[in-house]
């Protein structure tokens, strides 16, 4: 069973920061969807290495990692406009 | 900026802050804490910042959100404190632990921190820590961009 604290503040951290994620019109430099998704997958991958973090028996990866990005993921789609 | 570093910096910059916010986390067990995921995280955004410039940075960093963060940050760590001045009598008292034994059970288990460790409360200054710095460190190097 994967532990609260460190996913329920992960994620919080992670909506906060990826509230500020903010897409200009103007600019040439554009993240489609798909980048995100690259990241999401190379975050899995470094959760799965990084292990258990910090010493917890949990999981096979380290849940607040995952749920860092799946909290800036979501603050981008849900306030990052 | 060449186009190799814009393409790379965003998305390796998502990726420090998570383990910034690991190292945050992890800061009560593992080496590391508030101060040092904090530092962390505002050493992606500064990635960012000097690659992208302020203008075209995707992370966007306003005086409201960096103004009220820090006084989240602020606020939080005076209120942990306080709370352990209220119900035990010494400020900043590990409520979650409570090795005096003089708090009620309820309020012990409020302010545990929820995993294994039994570490009480300073996870939670951990945290409050690392928002104070992640915005501290932004502010500067925010300013000095801006000032041409």
């Amino acid at each position: 069973m994967v532990y609260i604290g460190p996913t329920l503040f992960g994620f919080i951290l992670g909506f906060i920061l990826g509230t500020r994620i903010k897409s200009d019109k103007e600019s040439k430099i554009k993240f489609p969807i798909s980048t995100y998704l690259v990241v999401l997958l190379v975050a899995l991958f470094m959760a799965w290495q990084l292990g258990p973090f910090p010493y917890y028996t949990d999981s096979i990866i380290a849940s607040g990692f995952l749920a860092t990005i799946i909290g800036i993921i979501a603050g981008k789609v849900i306030l990052g406009r | 900026m060449s186009t190799i570093l814009k393409i790379f910096v965003f998305p390796a910059a998502l990726l420090i802050m998570c383990l910034g916010v690991l190292i945050i986390l992890g800061g009560h067990i593992t080496p590391g804490g508030g101060f040092q995921g904090g530092a962390m995280i505002a050493g992606a955004f500064i990635f960012c910042a000097v690659v992208y410039g302020l203008k075209e940075n995707p992370f966007k960093f306003s005086h409201d959100f960096l103004a009220s963060m820090e006084s989240i940050g602020a606020l939080g760590f005076l209120i942990l404190g306080l709370s352990g001045l209220f119900f035990s009598g010494f400020f900043l008292y590990n409520l979650g632990v409570d090795l005096n034994q003089i708090i009620p059970t309820f309020i012990q288990n409020f302010f545990n921190y929820s995993d294994p460790t039994n570490a009480g409360i300073i996870p939670y200054l951990n945290i409050v820590v690392g928002i104070k710095v992640l915005v501290g460190l932004s502010a500067v190097v925010i300013a000095f961009l801006e000032v041409k």
